[in-house]
């Protein structure tokens, strides 16, 4: 069962050296590495449930010496819904892309994507982290670029710029810890770090280059243009799943590795700038004119409510209330995974067949591309929070934690952006469903829009629904 | 405490400082990826006076291989942001 | 070298160091920008060499300061100042002129703030008793590592997992420059001088290259630095203006450029067929496999290294002879 921890880098990385060098069987080669690379997933997901956390020395070496993969309930669960992400955009992504050329240049990077996004949810090592960051930082950069217009270039050249200084701001921190503590090992820097300069210095350091990865407010300023200029499959991913992986690295530091460090003052800051990312992101989106602006500045909206949780999570004493808030937390995250991925493969679907993603020009798109339009729909009912999807679970209990430690501005913020949110959603399922004469038949794609609809289904239907064992993963710490 | 670590440690933290200075005020493409290479010969001075023990003890080697990797990425990010720039300024040219 | 010399080279040496980076980061030139970079680069290696870091010495020469410098220089050459996307807010003044006082103001305020904070943790940490688990964990496995030169163990086969993923950004970087469209034109063809000293450097550099690779096991140098001195070879042959500048075409490139990350799978992946953990090398084999592996990296090193600054996917040798002669009727 540890092995799978190997496949989950093995196997994509080896998909992307072959698609790379057999160009023609690219495709294939590339959904089969994607279902293998799920299954090695579906493999580790079920190791963790039964026999608890995991982890594989590579090479042999013990901790410290090498570098340690490691795997709980946490990282379990976002490696599954990276899978499934991934290998859903890229049954997509097979039917988007129609010259060979496009296909050859999109694969492998694709693959490495995959690759990086697998070996930082399962990394144990500080320094290893980093290259991770590096890995996921120029593959989603040079994805993005493929677009090819200038808009799109220069949205990935300043994307590029943004994600160097974070990195450089991440190392710093993780050179503070091995001049203090003198290992890079999290398992052991969780039982040695104290609070401190070093501790303190280095934790700030790493959270504010993660802080630009992750686009919270007001660092959030590259990510609508290089998010709304991206191919398809590519914005699906970048929304979904690479600004989820700094998140999730801000969450493993804080409240796992540096635990002992963090101090109230410092995560009400984080709150606020989560609230503001709520307020702002929501706002622009219902200004937005095109769906994928729309889609992108939902996405700087919707994470910060993930950063809302962390005043609360912290006020709370540890015990059952905050195992069920912690896990409102991944189920939010997870479900806003799932369902703007599924968006914004149903966006380009729409910009394939039209030709624009404008909103206002969207009438009739419900007569002649109806499955489409029903994926919108559903992806917008989990962005909005409406039951039965994950969403509603995971604001549920953000909202009983804030009311149970009296902080009662996020609540305030939450209420205030799920109106913005369902405010956007249904300005665009009007327009969608606005009655116009198409004589034709409607024109369909299986391959694309099974992705999307089943995208979105798995956010509102799957995770809403059967989402009791997410809380019984979480369980399995480190 | 080792004399060269503490004069090398603090003039990393002044050159990871001027780095971030630069790679925010200037507008100039090149010079903010100058100036997150500087940032990052900073980082890496920081390392490498950690890994300093001393003319009598070996260096720790830990350290100096983060190093070698730091400065192969630092240099393939280069590489990409001046191609993208290239290509940037090839459509521009054509508009 | 008694202490208050040594004391007096560190000093002046940390004096140019930072003066060479502001003056670097004051200037407004970007081409007098690049080169005062490749100064504190070329310096930076010496202060390396001081601090007992030859293996770092070696590669900030060749790659840090030496190919990113070349790639930076040849951007500065061709192009007028570009500025950077968002931030040509209408007025095309001189840098920093558009930026207003206050935040100018600002961002030295918060950059003098790190430097403080970061040093404060510094002295923290220096003062607090060293940490040398590591250390000595790594000088006790040396013997099983397959080779005697720390810092090679380290990148090879402690932390070989490392090494992969960065052999990864690598070819990532390269695979998102091809996308990005063809090559520059090549250089015009050299003069007999310069023709002339390329006829013996380029072997003097395939040599060095193929010597750094072996020697790297036991003493300062590796995949790394042989593989900068390779792509180094390259970049002469393309400012000669020679066509063919030592990669091979289409399949072959592909192989190569691929060559590091594959046999590094390879090997890891078999290991693990064997039974042994991923990337676990049998002692016995260890020296062996290192070298296999560090011989395929060097050469994609080199490919990659050499591909970034072609800018891309290189050009036929017919687009270049006519690109040639089209410079010569012109001048």
């Amino acid at each position: 069962m540890t092995d799978a921890m190997i496949g989950l880098v093995a196997l994509p990385l080896t998909g992307a050296v072959a698609t790379l060098l057999l160009p023609r069987s690219a495709t294939a080669v590339a959904v089969g590495t994607g279902l293998a690379t799920t299954v090695a997933a579906g493999m580790l997901l079920f190791g963790v449930a039964t026999q608890g956390a995991l982890h594989y020395e590579i090479g042999g070496w013990n901790a410290g010496l090498g570098i340690t993969l490691r795997a709980d309930g946490l990282s379990a669960l976002l490696l599954m819904m990276t899978s499934l992400v991934v290998l859903a955009a890229s049954v997509y992504a097979s039917a988007y892309f129609s010259a060979p050329s496009e296909r050859a240049r999109f694969w492998p990077l694709w693959l490495l994507l995959w690759t990086s996004l697998n070996a930082l949810f399962l990394s144990g090592d500080l320094f290893n982290l980093y290259v991770t960051l590096e890995l996921l930082g120029l593959s989603a950069v040079a994805l993005a670029a493929l677009g090819g217009k200038p808009a799109a270039i220069a949205a990935a050249l300043r994307y590029l710029l943004v994600g160097l200084l974070g990195s450089m701001m991440f190392l710093t921190g993780v050179s503070l810890i091995y001049a203090g503590y003198g290992t890079l090992d999290l398992a052991t820097l969780l039982r040695v770090v104290e609070p401190g300069p070093v501790a303190w210095t280095a934790l700030a350091m790493m959270t504010a280059g993660l802080l630009l990865k992750t686009a919270l407010f007001p660092l959030h300023f590259w990510l609508p243009p290089a998010h709304a200029s991206a191919p398809a499959p590519v914005s699906a991913v970048l929304s979904a799943l690479v600004v989820k992986a700094a998140f999730y690295l801000v969450l493993r530091l804080w409240l796992d590795v540096f635990a002992n460090v963090v101090t109230p003052v410092a995560a009400n800051l984080l709150g606020l700038l989560g609230a503001c990312a709520v307020l702002w992101g929501s706002w622009r989106a219902l200004q937005a004119e095109r769906l994928k602006l729309l889609a992108a500045y939902s996405t700087v909206a919707q994470l910060g409510y993930l950063f809302l949780f962390f005043p609360v999570l912290l006020a709370l004493p540890p015990g059952p209330t905050r195992d069920l808030a912690a896990g409102g937390l991944v189920m939010l995250a997870l479900t806003h995974g799932f369902a703007k991925a599924g968006l914004f493969l149903a966006i380009g679907i729409i910009q394939q067949r039209c030709g624009h993603d404008t909103i206002r020009d969207l009438d009739g798109t419900a007569q002649h591309l109806p499955a489409t339009t029903f994926a919108i729909a559903l992806a917008g009912v989990a962005l909005i929070g409406l039951p039965p999807s994950g969403a509603f679970l995971g604001k549920w209990q953000l909202l009983a934690g804030a009311v149970e430690t009296g902080q009662w501005l996020w609540l305030v913020v939450t209420a205030i952006g799920s109106l913005l949110a369902a405010a956007y959603i249904f300005r665009v399922l009007g327009h969608a469903f606005v009655h116009r004469p198409y004589p034709n038949q409607p024109v369909t794609v299986a391959r694309q829009e099974w992705p999307a609809l089943l995208l979105a289904a798995m956010a509102v239907l799957v995770l809403g629904l059967a989402g009791a064992p997410v809380w019984k993963l979480l369980e399995i710490g480190i | 405490m080792l004399t060269a670590q503490v004069l090398y440690g603090l003039t990393a933290c002044v050159i990871v400082a001027l780095g971030l200075r630069a790679a925010l005020l200037h507008t100039s493409l090149l010079q903010r990826v100058v100036a997150i290479n500087v940032m990052g010969a900073g980082v890496f001075m920081l390392l490498i006076a950690v890994a300093y023990r001393g003319p009598g003890l070996p260096p720790d080697p830990l350290p100096h291989a983060l190093v070698l990797t730091g400065i192969v990425v630092a240099v393939s990010a280069t590489a990409l942001a001046l191609a993208l720039a290239r290509r940037l300024h090839a459509e521009q040219d054509n508009d | 070298m008694n202490t208050t010399s040594l004391l007096v080279f560190d000093g002046l040496l940390l004096f140019s160091i930072v003066g060479l980076a502001w003056a670097s980061l004051a200037t407004t030139d970007e081409r007098r920008s690049v080169i005062l970079f490749m100064a504190f680069g070329l310096v930076l290696a010496v202060a390396w060499g001081r601090l007992l870091a030859p293996d770092v010495a070696l590669a900030e020469a060749a790659i840090g300061a030496g190919l990113s410098g070349a790639l930076l220089l040849a951007a500065a050459r061709k192009q007028p100042r570009l500025l950077s996307p968002g931030s040509s807010k209408g007025s095309r003044h001189p840098d920093g002129a558009n930026v207003s006082l206050v935040s100018r103001w600002a961002v030295t305020l918060l950059s003098a703030a790190l430097a403080g904070t970061l040093a404060w943790a510094l002295l923290h940490a220096f003062s607090s008793t060293p940490h040398d688990m590591l250390p000595r964990a790594i000088s006790g496995n040396l013997a099983s590592s397959g080779v005697s030169n720390p810092v090679t163990a380290v990148l090879l086969n402690f932390r070989a997992y490392d090494t992969l993923l960065e052999l990864a950004v690598l070819l990532t970087a390269v695979l998102g420059i091809f996308a990005l469209g063809q090559g520059t034109p090549g250089y015009q063809p050299a003069g007999p001088i310069f023709d002339g000293l390329v006829r013996w450097l380029v072997p003097v550099l395939i040599l060095t290259a193929g010597y750094l690779l072996w020697v790297g096991a036991h003493a300062p140098g590796g995949a790394f630095q042989a593989g900068a001195t390779l792509a180094a070879a390259g970049v002469v042959l393309r400012l000669a203006g020679r066509s063919r500048i030592g990669l091979p075409d289409g399949f072959v490139l592909r192989i190569v450029m691929a060559a590091g990350v594959g046999v590094f799978l390879l090997v890891g992946l078999t290991l693990l067929l064997l039974g042994r953990p991923f990337l676990g090398y049998p002692p016995a084999w260890a020296g062996a496999l290192i070298l296999l592996i560090e011989t395929a990296a060097m050469l994609s090193i080199a490919a990659t290294l050499l591909l970034a600054f072609v800018g891309g996917q290189p050009q036929s040798a017919d687009v270049n002879a006519a690109a040639n002669r089209q410079r010569e009727e012109m001048s």
